[in-house]
């Protein structure tokens, strides 16, 4: 690729120029950070053109230093030197996007100009003299239409001719044809600064250097090393003009390319004059959404659709992820909408899965209950060591023949009670369907289901196998059985079977499990920040946020957020304030996300069937954090002072395009696929080791989990738990291999549960927090809070390390967030043990003093502002 | 005056924007410059949409504060 073609294609952010992209480059993009900064990076191979590489620069509006996007674009453009410059412009909003066109003009390379949205442009009546512009601004210009793919691929192939041309004509120092904008006495300073910065400077780039020395721009005037007498003779032409225009050198330089780009416009663009002033369609939809009154519920109306689409019960969010967990990634799943009638011959053929279920359930209870009033018939009179316990091999006929076991049920699985019977009549068929009772027509509809079991049903009970699901419609195997079936086949050890399906697979599975709520959270933010909408949000949120010293940019990194916390974090480079990003950084993982929702759902089921609010109140609890923590950041030295100004482009609404849509949420859901393979893979088989050996490295069994080298780690750091009431080696081996990834912890506290009493998972872990605590539901509560509100997952926790820009800021957000969520589980535990009657201990008295600190911190005078 | 005190429809034409450096310059390159008629396209509580050139640009008080206008 050494001698490959490299075109950047420049422009103002909302001038089409991802569409454009992606049309360009179609499916060949890498996407990448620059060099020592966290700004994206793509390139793409252009299409049809093996030899050419387009490069995405960040959409900025100026060559200043404003961003971290302008200093990265620029650097480019000046240092690196791509061979030529495809720069889109808004066709709508010429005057604005020349502003950067004039400026990517002076830096002498081949460039051609793509004025975008030229069908709107034409709808509108308005008329575009290419001509004219291309004269002034020496290069070429070409209209485009990027949505309907028209003219992108022919500005393109100019640009790379353009290019071709340049590298054989590329000569010793030749003066680049640029286009001089600026008045008189400018042009007369810039010129001295020419001449003494000659030889410093690539000569075709010059007049770029020469204008931002006039502008006086540190970065530049520093990497050129103008000595102390020439700079202070360039300083005395600056001053002069300065005097002369009676403004700032900055200022002279920005109004005379705007008077510039004026002069140009009023030759060669024909405004429809009946447009002008009027409200567009989009001001008029502004009208509403960033109304006083309405603009918040507008906004809290679009979060409820997310949050139903998303995690909601039923919704599709919970449908795609049980699909994923249970089928795609486990054992199979069958094709929707067939019916699932049994393939197989035998007892069930022809029956639905769920007929097939509940007849067996039928059989599976007469048969115990027949062989339980078995066994009491022969252990008769019998002294209890003589007692027959387990079902004999081989049955005394004469005395199975007179065993009948009465009033046989099924239990309710809830209730305990015996299930209802269900009859087939049209009567009570219609009453089931519209909710009602069904009672009277004299069928026992509605009445217990009880039935009696003789010898002869008894054997015929025992014929009955649990039903296979995977018998019933088609059935398409699930990667885990895929995986397991192939390991059978390859006759590998039952070890290493164990350490592919339940350590390194059961992990990455976990993850890409979470991958359908994540992919519709982050589909639907896609959609909103595609139309516009989110940066109308950013607005209206400003004026609240502004005052816990976040930014209302700040508000989409949380949002993103509730699908996962990196690409949130990663959201947070938007804020140019760099107080309110680096807040926005420390607080934005504190909304639970996906993986921190599965965390809530096993809790809720587990332990606050009844206290159905406290899945909602962990957001709630999440935003309050935010707002309290944003409160006493403000308040602390690092972050004091007001981030006063906010200044947002609200592009028109328009409808966004299917594909546009697609790669912004693939882009973000990528960094969340890809974490699953290269950080928590390797994790989780670490974490299966320590599980499944010993220090002697002997492979234990399931039970023998208490030999285990991570029963050992977690008893070493157990007493850390104590005060939070699960300080066992469980609780803290949960814990810490949640910081893996935060499902995690789920699964590790049904591991190290097993050895617990109970007959399933879930009671296992109910058991578990009853041996630990007298108030097994606070300390459930308390585990649960602490896993959601310390720091987020380890990769989550790099990402915040690299965001932050060092290890101090790094190190200071991690603490920040242990404190909360260690404070936080404090003091839920140990306060409500105290009002559930457990008692007052040194550990209450810590977390009212540690209550009372945060209370401090949070109502204390905000500190004066630094003039 | 400043921005600040216009009514939404209302137009002006910017006599000097002051402030913050970097924030003034950002503003620059967005087209806020000596001699650029803005439109207020809607207001509330204080914070701004702005009509320049064909965009729309969302500000907040403190900045609408520091653009110094002339009635047109």
């Amino acid at each position: 690729m050494a001698n490959s073609l490299k075109i950047a294609l420049a422009g103002n952010p909302n001038s089409g120029k991802t569409t454009l992209f992606n049309a360009l480059t179609g499916s060949e993009q890498y996407v990448g950070n620059w060099p020592g900064v966290t700004v994206e990076k793509k390139d793409g191979i252009l299409s049809g053109h093996k030899d050419v590489i387009i490069q995405d620069l960040p959409g900025i509006y100026s060559l200043s230093p404003y961003s971290i996007e302008e200093k990265v674009s620029r650097r480019f453009l000046v240092e690196e030197g791509p061979d030529a410059i495809l720069n889109i412009v808004d066709g709508t909003n010429i005057e604005r996007n020349l502003y950067f066109s004039t400026q990517l003009a002076e830096l002498g390379l081949p460039m051609v100009m793509a004025v975008n949205m030229m069908d709107v442009v034409k709808k509108n009546g308005d008329k575009i003299d290419f001509g004219k512009i291309a004269k002034a601004l020496r290069c070429e210009v070409v209209g485009i239409s990027a949505l309907k793919n028209e003219g992108g691929m022919e500005a393109a192939e100019k640009v790379v001719e353009m290019a071709k041309k340049a590298v054989v004509e590329k000569g010793p120092g030749k003066l680049p044809d640029v286009p001089h904008v600026f008045s008189g006495s400018v042009e007369h300073a810039i010129a001295h600064i020419e001449e003494s910065i000659q030889g410093k400077v690539p000569l075709r780039s010059i007049r770029w250097y020469a204008i931002k020395v006039f502008e006086r721009d540190r970065e530049i005037i520093k990497k050129l090393e103008i000595g102390v007498g020439e700079m202070k003779h360039i300083e005395e032409h600056i001053r002069d003009c300065e005097k002369e225009l009676g403004d700032d050198a900055e200022s002279i330089i920005t109004s005379q390319r705007y008077d510039f780009i004026k002069r140009l416009m009023d030759k060669s663009l024909a405004l429809n004059e009946s447009r002008k002033g009027k409200a567009t369609l989009s001001d008029k939809i502004d009208k509403f959404v960033t109304h006083r009154i309405l603009a918040l519920p507008i906004f809290i109306l679009s979060l409820c659709v997310m949050w139903f689409l998303a995690v909601a019960e039923n919704g599709p969010g919970t449908v795609l992820t049980d699909w994923a967990n249970d089928g795609f990634l486990a054992d199979g799943w069958h094709v929707p909408f067939t019916t699932h009638e049994c393939r197989a011959e035998g007892k069930y053929k022809g029956m639905e899965f769920e007929d097939a279920q509940g007849e067996f359930a039928k059989q599976d209870a007469s048969k115990s209950a027949w062989e339980e009033a078995y066994l009491e018939k022969i252990n008769e009179g019998k002294s209890d060591d003589d007692k027959v316990e387990e079902m004999p091999e081989e049955i005394d006929e004469k005395v199975a023949a007179t065993i009948v076991a009465k009033d046989v049920f099924v239990e309710d699985e809830e209730t305990g009670e015996p299930l209802a019977k269900e009859c087939d009549c049209e009567n009570c068929a219609k009453k089931r369907e519209s909710g009602e009772e069904c009672e009277g027509c004299g069928c026992g509809c509605g009445e217990p289901d009880l039935w009696d079991v003789d010898f002869a049903a008894y054997k015929a009970a025992k014929e009955f196998e649990e039903p296979d699901l995977k018998q019933f419609g088609v059935w398409v195997p699930g990667l885990g059985a895929l995986i397991t079936d192939a390991l059978d086949k390859a006759g590998v050890s039952d070890t290493v079977k164990s350490l592919v399906v339940d350590g390194a697979w059961g992990g990455v599975a976990t993850v890409l499990g979470f991958v359908p709520v994540i992919f519709i959270v982050f589909l639907f933010l896609a959609f909103l920040e595609d139309c516009g909408y989110m940066a109308r949000v950013a607005f209206i949120m400003d004026r609240l946020l502004r005052r816990f010293g976040l930014s209302g940019k700040s508000f989409i990194p949380m949002l993103v957020g509730k699908g996962c916390g990196v690409p949130a974090v990663m959201a947070a480079r938007a804020i140019e304030n760099e107080r309110a990003r680096r807040m926005t950084v420390i607080l934005a993982t504190f909304v639970p996300c996906g993986a921190k929702t599965v965390i809530i759902a096993m809790f809720s089921a587990l332990f606050f069937r009844e206290q159905w609010y406290v899945a909602a109140m962990m957001d709630v609890v999440g935003i309050a954090i935010i707002v309290l923590g944003g409160i006493a950041l403000k308040k602390t030295r690092f972050f004091a002072g007001e981030a006063s100004s906010f200044v947002l482009e609200l592009p028109a609404y328009h409808m966004p395009t299917v594909s546009g849509v697609w790669h912004h949420t693939w882009n973000r859901l990528k960094g969340y696929v890809l974490k699953s393979g290269l950080i928590i893979f390797p994790a989780c088989v670490v974490l299966w080791f320590v599980m499944h050996f010993d220090w002697s490295l002997n492979l234990l069994a399931d039970e023998e989990i208490e030999k285990s080298i991570l029963h050992d780690l977690g008893s070493w750091i157990a007493w850390m738990f104590e005060p939070l009431g699960f300080g066992s080696w469980q609780g803290a081996a949960a814990s810490v291999s949640a910081e893996i990834a935060k499902e995690q912890a789920t699964a590790t506290l049904g591991l190290v549960a097993a050895n617990m009493d109970g007959a399933t998972t879930g009671s296992h872990i109910q058991a578990l927090f009853a041996s630990l605590s007298d108030f097994p539901k606070l300390a459930a509560l308390s585990f649960m809070m602490f896993n959601l509100f310390v720091p987020p997952c380890m990769v989550a926790i790099a990402v915040t390390f690299r965001e932050m820009g060092s290890q101090k800021w790094g190190w200071f957000a991690v603490g920040f967030q242990l404190f909360v969520g260690y404070v936080l589980a404090l003091s839920v535990y140990r306060i409500g043990v105290l009002v559930a009657g457990g008692g007052f201990g040194i550990w209450t008295a810590l977390a009212f003093a540690l209550d009372a600190f945060c209370l401090w911190a949070i109502f204390r005078p905000a500190r004066k502002e630094r003039a | 005056m400043t921005l600040a005190e216009l009514k939404e429809g209302e137009r002006a034409r910017i006599v000097r924007v002051s402030g913050e450096e970097a924030v003034k310059r950002h503003l620059g390159a967005l087209g806020f410059v000596a001699g650029t008629v803005v439109r207020v396209v809607g207001e509330s509580y204080g914070n701004m949409i702005l009509a320049v050139h064909e965009s729309r640009i969302a500000v907040n008080d403190a900045t609408a504060r520091d653009i110094d206008v002339d009635a047109v």
